[in-house]
Protein backbone atom coordinates (compact mmCIF):
# COMPACT_ATOMS: atom_id res chain seq x y z
CA UNK A 1 0.00 0.00 0.00
CA UNK A 2 1.55 3.33 -1.02
CA UNK A 3 1.53 6.52 1.04
CA UNK A 4 -1.54 8.04 -0.61
CA UNK A 5 -3.59 4.84 -0.34
CA UNK A 6 -2.67 4.57 3.32
CA UNK A 7 -3.64 8.21 3.87
CA UNK A 8 -7.02 7.74 2.17
CA UNK A 9 -7.66 4.68 4.35
CA UNK A 10 -6.76 6.66 7.51
CA UNK A 11 -9.05 9.55 6.54
CA UNK A 12 -11.96 7.26 5.72
CA UNK A 13 -11.57 5.46 9.03
CA UNK A 14 -11.52 8.77 10.91
CA UNK A 15 -14.16 10.67 8.97
CA UNK A 16 -16.22 11.00 12.15
CA UNK A 17 -13.37 12.78 13.95
CA UNK A 18 -13.10 15.40 11.19
CA UNK A 19 -16.88 15.78 11.08
CA UNK A 20 -17.16 16.40 14.83
CA UNK A 21 -14.34 18.97 14.90
CA UNK A 22 -15.69 20.84 11.86
CA UNK A 23 -19.23 20.88 13.23
CA UNK A 24 -18.05 22.32 16.53
CA UNK A 25 -15.94 25.10 14.99
CA UNK A 26 -18.16 26.34 12.16
CA UNK A 27 -21.53 28.01 11.67
CA UNK A 28 -22.69 26.83 8.26
CA UNK A 29 -22.50 23.81 5.95
CA UNK A 30 -20.24 25.81 3.56
CA UNK A 31 -17.84 26.66 6.36
CA UNK A 32 -17.90 23.08 7.55
CA UNK A 33 -17.02 21.83 4.10
CA UNK A 34 -14.19 24.40 3.76
CA UNK A 35 -12.74 23.49 7.13
CA UNK A 36 -13.05 19.78 6.42
CA UNK A 37 -11.07 20.18 3.17
CA UNK A 38 -8.48 22.32 4.91
CA UNK A 39 -8.01 19.74 7.68
CA UNK A 40 -7.54 16.92 5.19
CA UNK A 41 -5.06 19.05 3.22
CA UNK A 42 -3.08 19.90 6.39
CA UNK A 43 -3.13 16.24 7.47
CA UNK A 44 -1.78 15.23 4.07
CA UNK A 45 0.95 17.89 4.27
CA UNK A 46 2.21 16.53 7.57
CA UNK A 47 1.45 12.85 6.90
CA UNK A 48 5.04 12.22 5.76
CA UNK A 49 6.47 13.61 8.97
CA UNK A 50 3.93 11.90 11.21
CA UNK A 51 5.85 10.32 14.04
CA UNK A 52 4.41 6.87 14.60
CA UNK A 53 5.59 6.94 18.20
CA UNK A 54 2.68 9.26 18.90
CA UNK A 55 -0.81 7.87 18.49
CA UNK A 56 -2.50 8.42 15.14
CA UNK A 57 -5.55 9.95 16.80
CA UNK A 58 -3.35 12.35 18.84
CA UNK A 59 -1.73 13.61 15.66
CA UNK A 60 -5.09 13.88 13.86
CA UNK A 61 -6.78 15.79 16.67
CA UNK A 62 -3.81 18.13 17.00
CA UNK A 63 -3.82 18.99 13.27
CA UNK A 64 -7.62 19.22 13.10
CA UNK A 65 -7.96 21.50 16.16
CA UNK A 66 -5.04 23.74 15.16
CA UNK A 67 -6.40 24.07 11.63
CA UNK A 68 -9.81 24.99 13.07
CA UNK A 69 -8.27 27.92 14.97
CA UNK A 70 -6.53 29.30 11.90
CA UNK A 71 -9.66 28.77 9.87
CA UNK A 72 -11.47 31.08 12.33
CA UNK A 73 -8.77 33.67 11.78
CA UNK A 74 -8.95 33.36 8.01
CA UNK A 75 -12.70 33.77 7.98
CA UNK A 76 -12.66 36.53 10.62
CA UNK A 77 -15.94 35.11 11.85
CA UNK A 78 -14.88 34.21 15.34
CA UNK A 79 -15.91 31.13 17.22
CA UNK A 80 -19.09 29.41 16.12
CA UNK A 81 -21.85 30.60 18.39
CA UNK A 82 -24.99 29.39 16.70
CA UNK A 83 -26.56 26.02 17.46
CA UNK A 84 -25.59 23.17 15.24
CA UNK A 85 -27.70 22.39 12.19
CA UNK A 86 -29.07 19.09 13.41
CA UNK A 87 -29.77 17.86 9.84
CA UNK A 88 -26.04 17.58 9.39
CA UNK A 89 -25.99 14.78 11.91
CA UNK A 90 -28.06 12.50 9.70
CA UNK A 91 -30.77 11.67 12.20
CA UNK A 92 -33.33 11.39 9.44
CA UNK A 93 -33.17 7.60 9.28
CA UNK A 94 -34.09 7.12 12.91
CA UNK A 95 -36.03 10.07 14.23
CA UNK A 96 -35.32 10.54 17.90
CA UNK A 97 -36.53 13.97 19.02
CA UNK A 98 -35.25 13.58 22.54
CA UNK A 99 -31.75 12.69 21.37
CA UNK A 100 -31.79 15.59 18.92
CA UNK A 101 -32.76 17.99 21.68
CA UNK A 102 -30.03 16.68 23.97
CA UNK A 103 -27.40 17.05 21.22
CA UNK A 104 -28.63 20.56 20.38
CA UNK A 105 -28.43 21.53 24.03
CA UNK A 106 -24.98 19.97 24.35
CA UNK A 107 -23.68 21.95 21.38
CA UNK A 108 -25.25 25.16 22.61
CA UNK A 109 -23.44 24.84 25.92
CA UNK A 110 -20.11 23.89 24.32
CA UNK A 111 -20.35 26.92 22.01
CA UNK A 112 -20.34 29.18 25.06
CA UNK A 113 -16.95 27.91 26.23
CA UNK A 114 -13.69 29.59 25.26
CA UNK A 115 -11.34 28.06 22.66
CA UNK A 116 -9.16 26.18 25.15
CA UNK A 117 -12.13 24.81 27.10
CA UNK A 118 -13.81 23.84 23.85
CA UNK A 119 -10.79 21.75 22.82
CA UNK A 120 -10.54 20.11 26.25
CA UNK A 121 -14.23 19.25 26.43
CA UNK A 122 -14.28 17.87 22.88
CA UNK A 123 -11.47 15.46 23.72
CA UNK A 124 -13.06 14.58 27.07
CA UNK A 125 -16.36 13.77 25.37
CA UNK A 126 -14.44 11.72 22.81
CA UNK A 127 -13.34 9.53 25.70
CA UNK A 128 -9.66 10.52 25.60
CA UNK A 129 -7.58 9.92 28.72
CA UNK A 130 -6.17 12.87 30.65
CA UNK A 131 -2.71 11.92 29.31
CA UNK A 132 -3.91 12.05 25.69
CA UNK A 133 -5.75 15.34 26.27
CA UNK A 134 -2.58 16.75 27.83
CA UNK A 135 -0.51 15.65 24.80
CA UNK A 136 -2.92 17.20 22.29
CA UNK A 137 -3.72 20.39 24.16
CA UNK A 138 -0.24 21.01 25.56
CA UNK A 139 -1.14 21.17 29.25
CA UNK A 140 0.06 19.06 32.17
CA UNK A 141 -2.07 16.07 33.16
CA UNK A 142 -2.93 17.76 36.48
CA UNK A 143 -3.94 20.91 34.67
CA UNK A 144 -6.23 18.89 32.39
CA UNK A 145 -8.00 17.47 35.46
CA UNK A 146 -8.40 20.95 36.93
CA UNK A 147 -9.71 22.34 33.64
CA UNK A 148 -12.28 19.55 33.31
CA UNK A 149 -13.53 20.23 36.85
CA UNK A 150 -13.83 23.95 36.05
CA UNK A 151 -15.65 23.23 32.80
CA UNK A 152 -18.01 20.91 34.71
CA UNK A 153 -18.84 23.77 37.10
CA UNK A 154 -19.16 26.27 34.26
CA UNK A 155 -21.55 24.00 32.37
CA UNK A 156 -23.62 23.43 35.50
CA UNK A 157 -23.98 27.19 35.97
CA UNK A 158 -24.86 27.66 32.29
CA UNK A 159 -27.52 24.94 32.45
CA UNK A 160 -29.04 26.41 35.61
CA UNK A 161 -29.16 29.85 33.94
CA UNK A 162 -30.91 28.53 30.84
CA UNK A 163 -33.54 26.57 32.82
CA UNK B 1 -27.67 17.88 32.04
CA UNK B 2 -24.53 16.76 33.87
CA UNK B 3 -21.17 16.24 32.17
CA UNK B 4 -21.65 12.48 32.33
CA UNK B 5 -25.05 12.77 30.62
CA UNK B 6 -23.42 14.94 27.99
CA UNK B 7 -20.80 12.28 27.44
CA UNK B 8 -23.51 9.67 26.93
CA UNK B 9 -25.27 11.90 24.39
CA UNK B 10 -21.95 12.52 22.66
CA UNK B 11 -21.26 8.80 22.44
CA UNK B 12 -24.68 8.29 20.85
CA UNK B 13 -23.87 11.04 18.36
CA UNK B 14 -20.45 9.54 17.64
CA UNK B 15 -21.99 6.17 16.79
CA UNK B 16 -24.28 7.80 14.23
CA UNK B 17 -21.59 10.03 12.77
CA UNK B 18 -19.08 7.22 12.40
CA UNK B 19 -21.54 5.29 10.24
CA UNK B 20 -21.65 7.98 7.60
CA UNK B 21 -19.36 7.77 4.60
CA UNK B 22 -19.44 11.14 2.95
CA UNK B 23 -15.83 11.35 1.81
CA UNK B 24 -15.04 9.41 -1.34
CA UNK B 25 -11.57 8.32 -2.45
CA UNK B 26 -11.76 10.85 -5.30
CA UNK B 27 -12.61 13.71 -2.91
CA UNK B 28 -9.70 12.90 -0.63
CA UNK B 29 -7.34 12.55 -3.61
CA UNK B 30 -8.40 16.00 -4.83
CA UNK B 31 -7.53 17.51 -1.46
CA UNK B 32 -4.06 15.97 -1.54
CA UNK B 33 -3.04 17.29 -4.96
CA UNK B 34 -0.72 20.26 -5.39
CA UNK B 35 -3.56 22.10 -7.15
CA UNK B 36 -5.61 22.22 -3.96
CA UNK B 37 -5.77 25.83 -2.83
CA UNK B 38 -5.29 26.07 0.89
CA UNK B 39 -7.27 29.02 2.23
CA UNK B 40 -5.14 29.44 5.33
CA UNK B 41 -2.42 31.53 3.71
CA UNK B 42 -4.37 32.72 0.71
CA UNK B 43 -4.17 36.41 -0.11
CA UNK B 44 -7.58 37.78 -1.07
CA UNK B 45 -8.48 39.81 -4.13
CA UNK B 46 -9.08 42.93 -2.02
CA UNK B 47 -5.59 42.77 -0.53
CA UNK B 48 -4.07 42.26 -3.99
CA UNK B 49 -6.10 45.14 -5.45
CA UNK B 50 -5.01 47.42 -2.56
CA UNK B 51 -1.36 46.49 -3.12
CA UNK B 52 -1.64 47.22 -6.86
CA UNK B 53 -3.21 50.64 -6.18
CA UNK B 54 -0.45 51.53 -3.68
CA UNK B 55 2.29 50.46 -6.09
CA UNK B 56 0.64 52.32 -8.98
CA UNK B 57 0.58 55.45 -6.79
CA UNK B 58 4.24 54.96 -5.82
CA UNK B 59 5.19 54.43 -9.48
CA UNK B 60 3.35 57.64 -10.47
CA UNK B 61 5.30 59.60 -7.84
CA UNK B 62 8.62 58.11 -9.00
CA UNK B 63 7.90 58.98 -12.66
CA UNK B 64 6.71 62.50 -11.81
CA UNK B 65 9.36 63.27 -9.22
CA UNK B 66 11.41 65.53 -11.55
CA UNK B 67 8.37 67.84 -11.91
CA UNK B 68 8.69 68.78 -8.23
CA UNK B 69 11.08 71.67 -7.63
CA UNK B 70 10.56 72.69 -4.00
CA UNK B 71 12.70 70.76 -1.51
CA UNK B 72 10.01 70.31 1.18
CA UNK B 73 7.58 68.93 -1.43
CA UNK B 74 10.30 66.54 -2.63
CA UNK B 75 10.71 65.32 0.97
CA UNK B 76 6.91 64.85 1.18
CA UNK B 77 7.00 62.88 -2.09
CA UNK B 78 9.76 60.57 -0.79
CA UNK B 79 7.82 59.92 2.44
CA UNK B 80 4.64 59.22 0.41
CA UNK B 81 6.54 56.78 -1.82
CA UNK B 82 7.98 55.01 1.24
CA UNK B 83 4.52 54.66 2.84
CA UNK B 84 2.95 53.42 -0.40
CA UNK B 85 5.73 50.90 -0.81
CA UNK B 86 6.11 49.65 2.77
CA UNK B 87 2.50 49.43 4.03
CA UNK B 88 1.30 46.80 1.53
CA UNK B 89 4.40 44.70 2.26
CA UNK B 90 3.70 44.72 6.01
CA UNK B 91 0.03 44.01 5.36
CA UNK B 92 0.82 41.05 3.10
CA UNK B 93 3.35 39.78 5.64
CA UNK B 94 0.57 39.63 8.23
CA UNK B 95 -1.66 37.77 5.85
CA UNK B 96 1.08 35.34 4.90
CA UNK B 97 2.15 34.96 8.53
CA UNK B 98 0.37 31.65 8.75
CA UNK B 99 2.34 30.23 5.82
CA UNK B 100 5.23 29.40 8.14
CA UNK B 101 3.09 27.63 10.71
CA UNK B 102 3.76 24.07 11.59
CA UNK B 103 0.25 22.98 12.42
CA UNK B 104 1.19 19.39 13.26
CA UNK B 105 4.03 20.31 15.64
CA UNK B 106 2.37 22.92 17.82
CA UNK B 107 0.03 21.95 20.62
CA UNK B 108 -3.50 23.36 20.72
CA UNK B 109 -2.61 25.70 23.60
CA UNK B 110 0.46 27.00 21.72
CA UNK B 111 -1.67 27.61 18.64
CA UNK B 112 -4.23 29.57 20.66
CA UNK B 113 -1.42 31.71 22.13
CA UNK B 114 0.06 32.31 18.66
CA UNK B 115 -3.42 33.13 17.32
CA UNK B 116 -4.03 35.66 20.12
CA UNK B 117 -0.58 37.18 19.59
CA UNK B 118 -1.16 37.62 15.86
CA UNK B 119 -4.53 39.20 16.54
CA UNK B 120 -2.99 41.77 18.93
CA UNK B 121 -0.16 42.57 16.50
CA UNK B 122 -2.67 42.96 13.68
CA UNK B 123 -4.76 45.38 15.74
CA UNK B 124 -1.65 47.46 16.56
CA UNK B 125 -0.70 47.47 12.90
CA UNK B 126 -4.16 48.68 11.93
CA UNK B 127 -3.84 51.65 14.30
CA UNK B 128 -0.41 52.44 12.87
CA UNK B 129 -1.85 52.04 9.38
CA UNK B 130 -4.44 54.74 10.07
CA UNK B 131 -1.72 57.13 11.30
CA UNK B 132 0.37 56.49 8.18
CA UNK B 133 -2.71 57.08 6.04
CA UNK B 134 -3.21 60.44 7.78
CA UNK B 135 0.39 61.41 6.97
CA UNK B 136 -0.05 60.19 3.42
CA UNK B 137 -3.22 62.19 2.84
CA UNK B 138 -1.77 65.36 4.33
CA UNK B 139 1.49 65.14 2.38
CA UNK B 140 0.03 63.88 -0.90
CA UNK B 141 -1.93 67.09 -1.53
CA UNK B 142 1.06 69.47 -1.99
CA UNK B 143 2.91 66.73 -3.92
CA UNK B 144 0.06 66.17 -6.38
CA UNK B 145 -0.42 69.91 -6.85
CA UNK B 146 3.29 70.40 -7.51
CA UNK B 147 3.24 67.60 -10.11
CA UNK B 148 0.33 69.33 -11.88
CA UNK B 149 2.28 72.59 -11.83
CA UNK B 150 -0.01 74.31 -9.37
CA UNK B 151 1.23 76.34 -6.44
CA UNK B 152 -0.36 75.31 -3.18
CA UNK B 153 0.26 78.80 -1.81
CA UNK B 154 -2.15 80.19 -4.40
CA UNK B 155 -5.04 77.93 -3.38
CA UNK B 156 -7.37 80.09 -1.30
CA UNK B 157 -7.78 79.07 2.30
CA UNK B 158 -5.61 75.94 1.89
CA UNK B 159 -3.37 76.50 4.91
CA UNK B 160 -5.92 78.45 6.93
CA UNK B 161 -9.01 76.24 6.41
CA UNK B 162 -8.61 73.18 4.15
CA UNK B 163 -5.43 71.77 5.74
CA UNK B 164 -6.56 72.12 9.41
CA UNK B 165 -9.99 70.63 8.61
CA UNK B 166 -8.35 67.72 6.77
CA UNK B 167 -6.00 67.14 9.70
CA UNK B 168 -8.83 67.15 12.24
CA UNK B 169 -10.91 64.75 10.15
CA UNK B 170 -8.04 62.30 9.69
CA UNK B 171 -6.90 62.50 13.31
CA UNK B 172 -10.45 61.87 14.45
CA UNK B 173 -10.54 58.92 12.10
CA UNK B 174 -7.22 57.69 13.46
CA UNK B 175 -8.22 57.94 17.10
CA UNK B 176 -11.91 57.06 16.97
CA UNK B 177 -12.24 55.17 13.71
CA UNK B 178 -9.28 52.81 14.16
CA UNK B 179 -10.89 50.64 16.87
CA UNK B 180 -13.85 50.14 14.54
CA UNK B 181 -11.54 48.56 11.98
CA UNK B 182 -10.66 45.67 14.24
CA UNK B 183 -11.56 42.28 12.68
CA UNK B 184 -13.71 41.34 15.65
CA UNK B 185 -15.38 44.74 15.97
Amino acid sequence: MDKKELFIKVIKENEGLIFKVTTLYTNSPEDRSDLSQEIIYQLWKSFGSFNEQSKLSTWMYRVALNTAIYHLKQNKRGIATTPIDIDALRFADEKDTEAEERIKMLYQHIQLLNLLEKGVILLYLEGKSHEEIAAIIGLSVTNVGTRISRIREKLKTQIVKTK
Amino acid sequence: MELEEMKASWEALSKKVEKQEQLTTQMIENMTTQNFKSRLNKIGNWELAGTMICYAGAAYLVISFNKISQVYVQVFAIICMAILFVLPIISLMFLRGMGNLNISEKSYAETITAYAGQKIRFQKFQKLNVLFTVCLMVMAMPVLMAIQGKDLGKVSYYWSVIFPVMLVVFLWNGLVGAPLLRPDA
